[in-house]
This record gives C-alpha cells, structure tokens and sequence, in this order.
C-alpha cells in the first residue's frame, strides 16, 4: 500500500509538471508577450513579469518580446536650414515596444529591424521638416534666449511621436536627442579659412592692448609719483613755515635789547665763519693782537 | 459444501504455486529488492543533485539578480546579490542573471573627434591632418560662434540601480554615451569657441557635466555619475595659428606686469622721496625752532651782564671769540703796519682746490 502511494505522488508530481510545462509559461521581468489562440491575438496583455496560463499548442502560441528601452540612431544626412546652410545631422532615439498587440502583427512576427527601419523613415521626414524650420544660429547661439537646440529636439520627438500614434505600431519614444551635427566637407574649410583670420584679429589686438595698456598704467605711475613729490615738496614749506611763525614768537626777546641781539649775532657770525681751514691776516690793531704794539702805550692813551 | 470446499481450496491452490516457486520468487524478490534499494539511492543522490544544483557563486566583478517565473525577487537594492554563495530553486522556477558590474562604469563620447586610432595617440604621434574635415569619419562640435572645435568627454559612473539599468535597457551603457555626445554638442553650441578652450574651460565643464545629468536623470538610468572629463581643442589645421592666439595673450599679459612692476617701483620710490622731504622740513622745523628758543635763552642769561657795562662785556666777549677763532684758524698770518704807514702790498695766490690733500696724494 505503502510503496503505491509513493508511486502515485511520483506520478501525480510528474503529471503536474508535464502540465506546467504545456500549461504555463513566462514572463521575465525584461519581456513582453503576446498570446495567439488559433492565430488571433488575445485582449490580455502579458506585460508584467510572472508566470501565466495558457491552452498547449496547437491552440494557443506564445511569441515573446523584449520591452527594454532600445537604442537606435539614424544616418548621418544633411538638411538645409531656413537660411540655407547645410546642416548634417545624426540623431539618437530611445525607444521601446509599449503595446505588442500593436506591435506584433505591424512588423512581419515583431521584427525589430524591420521597426528600426520604419523608424529610421518616420526620423528623416521629421528631420528635413524641423531643421527647414530653423536658422543656423538656433542651432547654435551664445544667447541662451535664441538658442533653439531644445526646442528643435523637442519638435523632432513630437513629429516622430505623432507619426508613430497614427500608424499605431505599438512603439513609444522614450527620448530622442542629436548625437553629431556637422557641416559638409567643403564648409570645414571655408570655417576655417574664418576662423585663422579671425585668429589673427584676435593676435594684433593682443598686441596693441599690451602695448597700449603698459603705456598707460606706465604714464599714470609717473603722474601720480610726480603728484606725490609735489604734494610732499609744498608740505615741507608748510612745515617750514610753522617753524618760522614758531620762531617768530621767540623774537620780541631780542628786542629787549638790540644792540646785544646785534653783537651777539656778529660774534656768532664770526666763530662760524673762521670755524677751520681759514686763514686770518691781521695787523696789530685786531684785539687781542692789539697788545703787540705796547701795554704802556695804551694804557697812558686813557 | 462443494461451493466452501472451492473457497477453501482457492487459497490452498494459491498458496501452493508460492510454495512450490519459492526459491525463483525469492531470487527475483531479492533482485527487484536490491535493484529498487539502487534505484532509491540514486534518486535520493538525484534529489541532492537537483537542490545542490541551486548553488551559485557572485564574483567580486558581478552583482546577480535571481528571477522567479520571471520577476526579480527583492525590490531595488535589495534584490541584489553581493560576491558570495547563493542558492536559487532550479530552473524553470528560478533563473540567476548575472550583472558584470566593476565598481564604476567608464564612457567616452565618440562623435566630436577627429578620425584617429589609441596606438597613434599614445604614441604622439598625429595623422597629418587633411585641409577639410570629412564628416563621415572626422568629429566635431560646432561652437556658438560657429568655429569648429574636437571636443570629447569621458564619463564615470556607477549603476546605482542594476534592475533597471539591465531589465529597462537593451544596451544602457550606448544610452550614457548618446547622451554624453549630445552634452557636448548642446553644450558647446552655447559657449564661444575661446571660452571652450581656454578662458573657461571650468564652466564648459559644469555644462556639460549638468546637461548628461540631466539627460540621464530623464532617461532614468538607474546610474549615478562619478566623475566627468572633458577635452577640447581646436582643430589640428589651425593649431599654430591658435597657439599664436595664446603667446600674444601671453605676450600681452607680460607687458602689463613689466607695467605693474614699473608702476610699484616708481609709486614707491616717490613715497619714500617724499617722505624724506616732508622729514627733513620737519627736522629743519625743529632745529630751526630749537636754535632761536636756545639763542634767546643765552640773549636772556646775557643781558644782565651786558646791562651792567656795555664796552666791557663787549670787548671781553670779542677778544674770548678771537682768541677760540685763532685756535681754530690754520694758518695765522701777522702782517704789522708799516713804519711810514703806508698800505703793504700783499700777493695772494689763490688754488681752486685745497692745497692740503694733493701732498697726500703726490706720493
């Protein structure tokens, strides 16, 4: 009794499992996917991750998708601007399966390639559409208010996003930006015959603004030196001045007596000016010399 | 009774074939017995087998991610497994995805620089550069005043969230760098070509590290950014004439410090010219001032003694003065009055210079 029992659990499991297999079927957590039942899609999505029911074929099939986001660029083409500038472009799209219902019977069983293409036509249109739109100077701008990139960008999504409502093909842009912009080969070397002699404008004026700035921070070094030594020069006579009106004040003193004030100023006068290396040639009569000539003579003279 | 007899005679009929067979029976018990004996060992081994087979080992490089029918156990973060030892349930319930992630992730822009290969940059040397840029092969971003600038960016980062980075996107890291590439390009279609290169090449760079943030951010990546390098230089066809650009800046900038080193030695020479002159008013101020106060103290301390008798005080303080002059004097020459009182003729010769150094000298 025992023993059957086992074998009927090893055989219930095993039939368990052989059911799941034809049963069941999943979804990971990456995938999407889309149920046939004899051919036709069924109403319910299968867009969440998880493991679901399904009749075995030959009733019901199940075709899987990837729902990441994809990556797909298209050719680098060149467009002409509102001002007739060529403009090449390269553009980057993200984009990925939203509905596979839609999806799934609009390409030949989902082919991704085949979408990558519809794509790739539904971005030229919107390419030559927008970019005739704009001038180049909206493509590129040092002022943020008439720099356009945005909003060209912008304008490219919604004509693909558009595009691709009215087809109903089951794809959803995720972003859409430029990833190289260029100009024909020939325009290179027109830019860069402007930009040497652009270079060069830039060169000689370098030149001349050093030249003409040292020469005026030299000249304002020298005006301002010269200020500050005369400023100085008319402080030292003020300063003077105040020495003499201090010296001033000391002078009633001599009027006291002037004949002393006199005297005293010569006998100064004299030990300053017979101070060294001089030679005196006197005669008898100087003072105290004047004794040479006698001490009775002058003494009876009295 | 026929009919007991045929029940009674059923089992005993039966049982006498088992009876009769038993060695055979029991040989072929034995057998089953011992081959079922193997059979369940190597079910249970199986059964040992198919949970031991739910082991797996994480890398130090690699993050893993066990999907059950399909969805990620855990959420965010927590879904994740580190290096180490795991176990799953086997598949078809369980399925371990594996994600090489090193600790960060490293892209370089690949649509703003001209055509060349890592061995022709290592080595320095450049491929001769033609007169035009051929678009097909040759990157470039053209800048807000229309110059053609190389121009390229690397970027690092680490995925700070793996579902979504592996599970949302077929290839996330040529997403990070289509957006690095249009960072570049927006970024450099704002800036002028010299703010690009060299007057400010910090704020091109916050300005492309903000756009491919906010790119990235949009797109919801799960990534963080690390680090983001950007280089720039002009084309190679115009590089002398852009490093000429450069050494008159240079040149420029030299002459305005020679300027400014002129101006501070001339500004300062003046200041101490001047302060030496206002001191030395000032010093003559004060000895001026000090001469006439001391002058009229010694007035003062005389005229007592004057008063008392003029000639006197006169003569004493004449002959006191003569005789300091003699003593000072250098030469003294006495020349008395003649006899007849008659003028004497006196001849001077009078030498421009001293005549005391030059015997010092002669010798």
């Amino acid at each position: 009794m025992k023993r059957n029992l086992l074998t009927l659990v090893i055989g219930a499991v095993l039939i368990v499992i052989f059911a799941l297999l034809l049963f069941v079927f999943q979804v990971r957590q990456s995938e999407v996917a889309v149920v046939t039942t004899f051919g036709k899609p069924t109403a319910q999505p299968y867009d969440k991750p998880g493991a679901y029911f399904k009749w075995p074929w030959p009733i019901q099939k199940v075709y899987k998708f990837d729902q990441r986001v994809q990556n797909f660029n298209d050719k680098f083409s060149e467009n002409l601007t509102a001002d007739n500038n060529n403009l090449l472009t390269s553009v980057y799209v993200g984009w990925k399966i939203s509905d596979a219902k839609s999806f799934f019977p609009k390409f030949a069983g989902g082919s991704v390639p085949a979408a990558q293409r519809m794509l790739e036509s539904m971005l030229r249109s919107a390419k030559s559409a927008v970019i005739g739109k704009h001038t180049l100077s909206e493509f590129v701008n040092a002022d943020p208010k008439d720099l356009q990139f945005d909003a060209i960008e912008k304008e490219i999504e919604s004509s693909v996003q558009a595009q691709l409502q009215t087809n109903r093909c089951g794809i959803a842009l995720e972003f859409l930006g430029f990833k190289k912009i260029g100009l024909p080969e020939s325009v290179t070397q027109a830019v860069f015959a402007r930009m040497t002699s652009e270079r060069q404008v830039l060169i000689s004026r370098a030149q001349f603004e050093g030249e003409g700035e040292a020469q005026k921070i030299k000249s304002a070094a020298n005006r301002q030196a010269s200020e500050t030594i005369n400023n100085a020069v008319a402080d030292a006579t003020r300063i003077r001045g105040e020495g003499e009106a201090a010296a001033a004040k000391v002078l009633p003193v001599f009027q006291q007596n002037p004949e002393l004030a006199n005297f005293l100023l010569r006998i100064d006068a004299i030990q300053q000016s017979l101070n060294q290396r001089a030679t005196l040639i006197f005669d008898e009569r100087t003072p105290p010399f004047d004794l040479f000539t006698g001490i009775p003579a002058s003494s009876p003279s009295k | 009774m026929s009919d007991e007899h045929k029940h009674h005679h059923h089992p005993h009929e039966s049982a006498a074939p088992v009876t009769s067979q038993d060695a055979g029976s029991q040989a072929l018990a034995e057998a089953l017995g011992s081959s079922f004996a193997i059979v369940k060992v190597v079910m249970v081994l199986m059964v040992f087998a198919f949970f031991a087979s739910g082991f797996f080992t994480v890398g130090p490089q690699e993050k893993a991610v066990i999907l059950r029918f399909g969805k990620p156990i855990g959420e965010g973060q927590k879904a994740l497994l580190t290096a180490g030892l795991h176990w799953s349930l086997p598949y078809p319930i369980d399925e371990v995805v594996r994600i090489p992630i090193t600790e960060i992730q490293k892209v370089t822009s690949n649509s703003g620089w001209y055509l060349t290969t890592p061995e022709a940059e290592l080595s320095e040397v450049e491929m001769p550069a033609g007169a035009s840029l051929n678009p097909a092969v040759d990157g470039y971003a053209i800048t807000a005043d229309r110059n053609i600038i190389h121009t390229r960016a690397t970027l690092y980062y680490h995925i700070d969230d793996p579902i979504r980075f592996v599970f949302d996107f077929v290839s996330a890291s040529n997403t990070v760098q289509n957006a690095l590439n249009n960072a570049l390009l927006f970024t450099a279609a704002r800036f002028n070509v010299d703010d690009i290169l060299t007057r400010d090449v910090a704020g091109f760079h916050d300005a492309v590290l903000q756009r491919v943030g906010d790119l990235l951010e949009k797109a919801q990546l799960g990534i963080v950014i690390d680090q983001c390098e950007v280089q720039s230089i002009p084309p190679r066809q115009l590089k002398e004439v852009f490093a000429q650009v450069t050494t008159a800046r240079e040149n420029r900038n030299k002459l305005l410090n020679e300027a400014h080193t002129y101006e501070n030695q001339v500004l300062n020479l003046s200041g101490a010219q001047a302060t030496s002159v206002t001191n030395a008013a000032a010093a003559e101020r004060t000895r001026y001032v000090d001469s006439i106060t001391a002058e009229s103290k010694r007035f003062s301390d005389l005229l007592p003694q004057y008063r008392s008798n003029p000639s006197l005080f006169e003569q004493m303080t004449f002959v006191q003065t003569m005789s300091q002059v003699f003593t000072n004097v250098q030469d003294k020459i006495y020349l008395p009055q003649r006899a007849d009182g008659k003028p004497r003729e006196l001849r001077l010769q009078l030498n421009r210079e001293p005549q005391q150094p030059k015997p010092a000298a002669a010798p």
